[in-house]
């Protein structure tokens, strides 16, 4: 009897302990987050270059070229695929998105308070973005949207984010966009590119000094190399942050396609090229496009015989340089080598030489100044020496060559082996634009036999590209 | 010094035989209903020193030959029965047998020790971080003050004279429970035995302890021995707010059987979705069984096992601004998933003990007794890892991109101050913070969606998890073998003695629990820089022996290693009683070694550095120790402790990077400790009193901090994750405890207990940081500056005013106030470095204001506060059941009060500093545990 109660009351208790005592066990089901497709009337979205002219639009009106827009009651939205891309972390706070996956014609950047944003908007991923209470201006040089913050436009609060951007289902394959380096442009920015043929310039990724992505000591926000194109020379800015994963990583040394977004430096004064991870640079060919060169190092001394020199004294200002042995010819484009004087905040050397791309209209300037044939036989200690100077050479380029297989026929110049003389100094983008700059004393008794000396400018009509430089005081000395 | 004690066993026990005595005074105690024999209740001869405690048979017997003649009275009692008072008569060769002696349970008192230990269990298991409650040594003390400091101060961690339980020793059977790890008890071990952990021994300070050389903070031996329960069951069910919402608990024992057989079970279960704190899971299971055979007169063997395996959502502690926010309940580890609340960090024990005791009663006065303990299983700790990345190759060099930032809804970078962190606020910085405090402030718990939608994104276009839940584990073997010997070798002179073997085997290594809906993980450190010539393919390796390796559901990653530590020790004591004086002197010695064995080659420490054996660590320590308790008279009473003993380092602070490397703290020793402490005790039958003044220093502890601080001057920008080591500090507890009890009337009595402490650090400890960024990196001289500062561990202070009212129909009340002041916040030791005060050349900053660096380094007092407690309980006996209630509220008034909080040592330098606190909110702010709101606990039982 006692024992029986006993056991009631044992399996009283193994009841209440199975009962009463559900804790949520430690397996969890993958919850399904896969995004709904929007409910968006297609009349209600507008182009992304819609929302370029509003802005133009705003900025004549207010005549404030740095005028923003606070968007309101348009009811309006825009859509566009994502193409920037933060898990490499060269993309911080912004999602860039482009009108179309393939052939995208504009290209909007969105400022966001959140990190990191691959993890919901992924590479190709269509977003709609309601337009109001979002403000559009241009922010380090391109296109932008946000918040306005007095007369900026800020980064979307995190809280707000999906009041704003509405993702859509499809994830689309994003087909980069054939173009050049010439042909970058403002409107060109915000898209997804494709590069061809194009490789870091030889002082960033060849030799002992081979340069990291970001990670070198004057790298402050962004490290800045040099891109060139293998196809016509043109060079651009590739730019990688500080914070990227792979600002560690060498550059990559071989030539070949890159796929990349086309924007603007934190300044908004120069085009760049930047990657989402360096996983679409496909630098696969090892055999660079690197000129020759013919570097013997700079002189001690000058000789005091003179074998070639001109100061541009006897040209005429306005005109094509000539005679005294010059060959000045135009490879591309309508634009060459002209006398001209100033006396203005960038002035001439009395009169000088000056090359320009300024307002030429043409997709390609490629324009050369040769000197006459000189012998480096028949005496010892050559030297070269020149001045050049600069106003707003941007993404525009003067080189200085020498050739000896060129038979002094024009035509016959791009064909040529030109071997460009490193030791000489030529005035950079960065350097005041009043000031000339000399060359150093160029050594160039390394040189045998005879040849030609060639100023080459490769340029376009491009803002980005159409820069003036100016030369004068050549002298060729020996002993 | 083991040979000695060898030595020491063979000449006491050739002495035993020669005191023999006839047995002049004996009996044998049973319980009044069941008739069932009673251990260990204690026998007294009233105003005399004779006194001696029944046997698992239920029996006594003085051996004396000595004892006081004439009219006396004995007096027998044990907890939780009604003390009985016999008139008897002694004269010398009359033999007096009282069999048998009935004991009757006293229901109230059995109610207050179920609401008591139940109470407390609640808060044993916490594992707040910074402060490691006391109380579970402290239930089995009848000591007034004690008493109130394991009940009534334990819920806002005050712990009597400043030490915390690393400071004290628990053992069950008289086998060490302590980890060696860091020297604290692992009270989930044993959560939801409650009833079976009544038999409790307590010697506090370094009072005598007949298993153990013990340690200042005090000894507990916990008896779960089959025999010695006493026959019955119990069911019970308890429920609260606090951690579990509920709590059942069976229990049967036997008692012993005629065959000598002694048997007893538990089985518990405590469960809740979430305690005071949100999201706080609590899944708890317990098993006990033992069983105990009595061979004969002189051997019993029994055999003890238990298993508590138990899971807990933890909570953290917060800011003063994500407090004002959510609340003092506010828990940022969980977050719904589909509808349910998954808190990302839970704690789960799994750790079986087993248990074989041999006693052996060698003749009347000695006994041996010879335990053998195996403890397996893991410990493992669960918390999100975003660092997920994947793979990338450029021109033959490996980079990993990908990773994520810390989800947690309180992260700095998602809270109002982080908005305003500027000097010149716009419109928009208030819009931003105002949005980010109204997100906060309407979610602010974690979004495992998001978690789930980025590893569907990554796992969609061939990446691993970016998100995964790791689990740290510990999974430890620990063998343990003692004896314990226990000698009466005369009237006056007892002699204990012990010598005890642990070896413990620990696997440390990271799992991956749960790649949430990914497919992998790629098992490299997201955070490894490539600077310094390195290649990061290499320095981001966790095992260079298996290169970016995609782990799955249940593969180590991240680190892996073994610890190993052996430990022989041995203890002697002789005790002394007179009628006037009682004296104890004992000492111990031992041998403690340590080994790293790594597991992984770390990529930042390659070879050796990281890989195989690290050097073997040494400690030999010794100690002794010394008391006297001088009786003036009956009631006054006066008692000295003295005791001096070296502690060898717990694994814990012996290898100051143990996840990566083999390195070991530089200047590493054994900690000295000191303690001296004297009472005054008052007896009558109206009041109980005593007064205790104590002083007690510790020298050469070490602490290793692991954090991100910005202010790691001198390296680079100061940016770095860090090991701090601080070691040869050295502390000084001084202070005076009260404790008074009167009863007033038989039903009514009062309470009055003070504590009135001290502990500060007494010296600038040697200070400096490691990192896989750089070597070593020291600051100055090489010490931080907090002598004199508070070592921060509850309040100082605590006073308590407490009444009790005891209904002879078996009901029972009890209200206690409490007052509780100069608590502390724990101190940044980078702070209080060179590392504040100096630029990154090593110069003293240009702006540097001693008056303003004083000011900013002043170490912040918590307020004062008041709780309200307020208990009670009922009990009735229908036939042969008993049945009662039991129930408490605690802090009546809602009081909100602090019990720990720290400093961040992100930001630790002057400049830094001084910009946080000149900001409306600081973005690291101090973060705080908070104590419980009003809550309430009760208890309902039957018992048969």
């Amino acid at each position: 009897m006692k024992t029986k109660k006993r056991y009631q009351l044992y399996a009283y208790s193994i009841f209440l302990i199975v009962v009463s005592s559900c804790v949520k066990s430690d397996d969890y089901n993958v919850p399904i987050t896969e995004v709904v497709a929007p409910d968006i009337d297609p009349n209600e979205v507008i182009e992304i270059s819609a929302l370029r002219d509003l802005l133009e639009q705003e900025q004549t009106t207010t005549e404030n070229p740095d005028a923003i827009l606070t968007l309101e009651n348009t009811e309006k939205y825009i859509t566009g695929y994502v193409i920037s891309s933060d898990e490499g972390g060269n993309f911080f706070e912004e999602l860039i998105i482009q009108n179309k996956a393939s052939n995208p014609t504009a290209g909007v950047k969105i400022l966001i308070d959140v990190n990191p944003l691959f993890t919901t908007f992924e590479f190709g991923r269509k977003v709609y973005v309601k337009l109001d209470g979002l403000t559009v201006g241009i922010n380090s040089g391109v296109l932008t949207l946000g918040i306005r913050a007095g007369n900026n436009v800020e980064k979307i609060a995190e809280s707000t984010l999906f009041d704003f951007l509405i993702r859509d289902v499809d994830v689309a394959l994003i087909e980069p966009l054939p173009i050049t380096i010439s042909d970058f442009t403002d409107l060109k920015t915000n898209l997804y590119i494709h590069l061809e043929d194009v490789q870091f310039n030889r002082y960033d990724a060849l030799g002992n000094n081979r340069k990291t992505f970001a990670a070198e000591p004057t790298d402050l926000f962004d490290g800045e190399r040099t891109l060139e194109s293998c196809i016509n020379g043109a060079t651009t800015i590739f730019s990688t942050s500080t914070f990227a994963d792979f600002k560690a990583v060498l550059l990559p040394d071989g030539r070949g396609s890159l796929d990349g977004i086309l924007t603007y430096n934190f300044f908004g004064d120069a085009l760049n090229v930047a990657v989402n991870d360096p996983s679409t640079i496909y630098f696969e060919n090892e055999d660079r496009c690197d000129p020759s060169e013919i570097d013997c190092g700079l002189a001690s001394s000058t000789g005091n015989n003179v074998l070639f020199t001109d100061f541009f004294e006897t040209q005429s200002p306005g005109d094509p340089i000539s005679g005294n042995g010059w060959t000045n010819y135009m490879e591309a484009g309508s634009e060459q080598w002209e006398a001209f004087t100033s006396t203005g905040s960038s002035p001439s050397l009395g009169i000088s030489a000056r090359m320009q791309a300024f307002n030429s209209g043409d997709d390609s300037n490629i324009a050369w100044l040769i000197t006459p044939q000189i012998d480096f036989d028949t005496q010892d200690g050559e030297t070269l020496n020149f001045k050049t100077s600069n106003s707003f050479a941007d993404g525009s380029i003067l080189e200085i060559y020498f050739s000896n297989d060129w038979d002094g026929n024009p035509d016959n110049i791009p064909s040529s082996t030109w071997n460009l003389l490193s030791a000489a100094y030529i005035t950079q983008d960065s350097d005041p634009f009043g000031s000339w700059f000399p060359s150093g004393n160029v050594s160039l008794e390394c040189i045998s036999g005879s040849g030609y000396i060639a100023l080459k400018y490769i340029g376009s009509g491009e803002a980005e590209f159409d820069g003036t430089y100016e030369f004068d005081e050549i002298v060729i000395n020996s002993n | 010094m083991k040979h000695f004690i060898f030595i020491g066993f063979v000449i006491f026990l050739g002495e035993i035989s020669s005191f023999a005595q006839d047995i002049t005074l004996k009996g044998r105690v049973v319980e009044t209903n069941s008739n069932e024999p009673i251990p260990d209740v204690e026998i007294n001869i009233k105003a005399s020193i004779f006194n001696t405690e029944t046997n698992a048979l239920g029996e006594f017997h003085f051996l004396q030959d000595n004892l006081p003649q004439g009219q006396q009275i004995l007096i027998v009692s044990k907890t939780g029965y009604i003390t009985l008072k016999l008139p008897i008569i002694i004269q010398n060769e009359v033999s007096i047998n009282l069999d048998p002696i009935l004991m009757e349970i006293d229901l109230s008192e059995v109610e207050q020790q179920i609401g008591i230990i139940s109470l407390s269990d609640n808060e044993l298991e916490d594992d707040a971080g910074i402060t490691f409650n006391i109380s579970g040594l402290l239930q089995a003390s009848d000591d007034v003050f004690l008493n109130a400091a394991a009940y009534d101060f334990s819920t806002t961690f005050f712990n009597p004279r400043g030490f915390d339980n690393a400071n004290g020793k628990i053992l069950i059977n008289g086998i060490e429970m302590n980890k060696q790890f860091d020297g604290r008890p692992q009270w989930a071990d044993w959560g939801g035995l409650n009833d079976l952990q009544r038999n409790q021994e307590f010697s506090m300070g370094l009072q005598p302890n007949d298993y153990t050389f013990g340690d200042v903070a005090g000894t507990t031996n916990i008896i779960m021995r089959a025999s010695q329960y006493r026959k019955g069951g119990r069911i019970s069910y308890a429920s609260s707010n606090r951690s579990y919402r509920g709590r059942v608990m069976g229990s049967y024992s036997s008692g012993l059987l005629k065959s000598g057989w002694a048997y007893s079970v538990l089985l518990s279960r405590r469960y809740g979705d979430g305690g005071f704190q949100e999201g706080t899971l609590y899944d708890a299971n317990s098993f006990f069984a033992s069983a105990e055979k009595r061979l004969n007169d002189k051997h019993s063997i029994n055999f003890t096992a238990f298993y508590t395996p138990n899971r807990r959502g933890k909570s953290t502690a917060i800011t003063d601004e994500v407090k004002d926010l959510k609340g003092i309940d506010y828990n940022p580890n969980w977050g719904y998933q589909a509808g349910e609340i998954r808190n990302s960090r839970i704690k789960e024990v799994k750790e079986p003990v087993f248990m074989v005791n041999h006693y052996w009663q060698l003749n009347e006065k000695t006994s041996l007794n010879t335990n053998f303990g195996y403890q397996f299983g893991k410990i493992g700790n669960t918390r999100i890892d975003n660092g997920g990345t994947r793979l990338v190759e450029v021109d033959g060099q490996q980079i990993y991109i990908g990773g994520a930032r810390n989800p947690a809804p309180n992260y700095y970078q998602k809270l109002p101050s982080y908005f305003l962190r500027f000097e010149n606020l716009t419109a928009y910085d208030y819009q931003l913070a105002y949005l980010a405090e109204q997100k906060f402030i309407n979610d602010g718990q974690l979004d495992w969606d998001a978690l789930y939608e980025a590893n569907r994104i990554a796992r969609s276009t061939g990446g691993n998890s970016i998100y995964a839940i790791q689990e740290d584990r510990t999974d430890d073997t620990q063998i343990s073998a003692n004896s314990i010997l226990n000698s009466r070798i005369s009237e006056h002179f007892t002699l204990n003695a012990n010598v005890s073997y642990r070896n413990l085997n620990s696997e440390n290594y990271a799992v991956v629990s749960d790649l949430l809906g990914g497919t992998g993980y790629l098992d490299i450190d997201y955070f490894a820089e490539g600077a310094n010539n390195t290649v990061i393919g290499e320095v981001a390796q966790s095992d260079l022996r298996n290169k970016n390796r995609i782990v799955t559901e249940g593969e180590r990653y991240k680190y892996n290693y073994e610890l190993t530590a052996n430990v022989a020790s041995g203890f002697v004591q002789g005790q002394f009683k007179y009628s006037t004086l009682d004296l104890y002197v004992a000492a111990m010695a031992s041998q403690t070694s340590y080994q790293r064995n790594g597991l992984f080659e770390n990529g930042n420490y390659p070879g050796a550095l990281s890989f195989g054996e690290s050097e073997k660590l040494s400690f030999k320590n010794y100690g002794a120790k010394a008391g006297i308790l001088y009786k003036i008279t009956g009631r006054h009473l006066i008692d000295f402790n003295a005791g001096y003993f070296t502690k060898a380092p717990s694994l814990r602070n012996s290898f100051s990077n143990a996840r990566q490397n083999n390195a070991v703290v530089i200047g590493l020793e054994d900690e000295k400790i000191k303690n001296v402490d004297l009472s005054y005790i008052f007896r009558s039958s109206l009041l109980k009193a005593r007064l205790t003044g104590y002083y007690s220093t510790i020298e050469n502890q070490t602490e290793i901090n692991f954090f991100f601080t910005e202010s790691a001057q001198g390296f680079e920008d100061g940016n770095a994750f860090v090991q701090e080591v601080v070691n040869g500090i050295n502390t000084r507890k001084v202070g005076a405890e009260l404790g008074v009890e009167a009863q007033v009337t038989p039903t009514i009595k009062l309470k009055a207990v003070a504590a009135f402490g001290q502990n500060v650090y007494t010296n600038n400890p040697n200070h400096y940081l490691t990192s896989d960024d750089f070597e070593i990196l020291t600051f100055g001289n090489g010490t931080t500056k907090i002598k004199d500062y508070h070592v921060a561990g509850g309040p100082e202070r605590a006073y308590q005013l407490g009444f009790e009212y005891r209904d002879p129909t078996f009901w029972w009340m009890g209200v206690t106030a409490n007052y509780f002041s100069n608590a502390y916040v724990d101190l940044s030791t980078l702070r209080r470095s060179d590392a504040f005060s100096f630029d990154a050349d090593g110069q003293l900053f240009n702006d540097y204001d001693p008056e303003i660096a004083k000011e900013l380094l002043r170490q912040e007092e918590f307020d004062d506060y008041i709780l309200i407690n307020v208990v009670g309980g009922k009990s009735w006996k229908v036939k042969k059941y008993f049945f009662g209630f039991f129930a408490t509220v605690s802090n009546v008034l809602d009081q909100q009060y602090k019990t720990g909080g720290f400093e961040d040592s992100r930001l630790a330098d002057y400049r830094t500093v001084q910009e946080e606190q000149n900001r409306a909110k600081p973005i690291f702010g101090n973060r705080y545990f908070f104590g419980y709101g009003t809550t309430y606990y009760v208890n309902v039982y039957v018992r048969f």
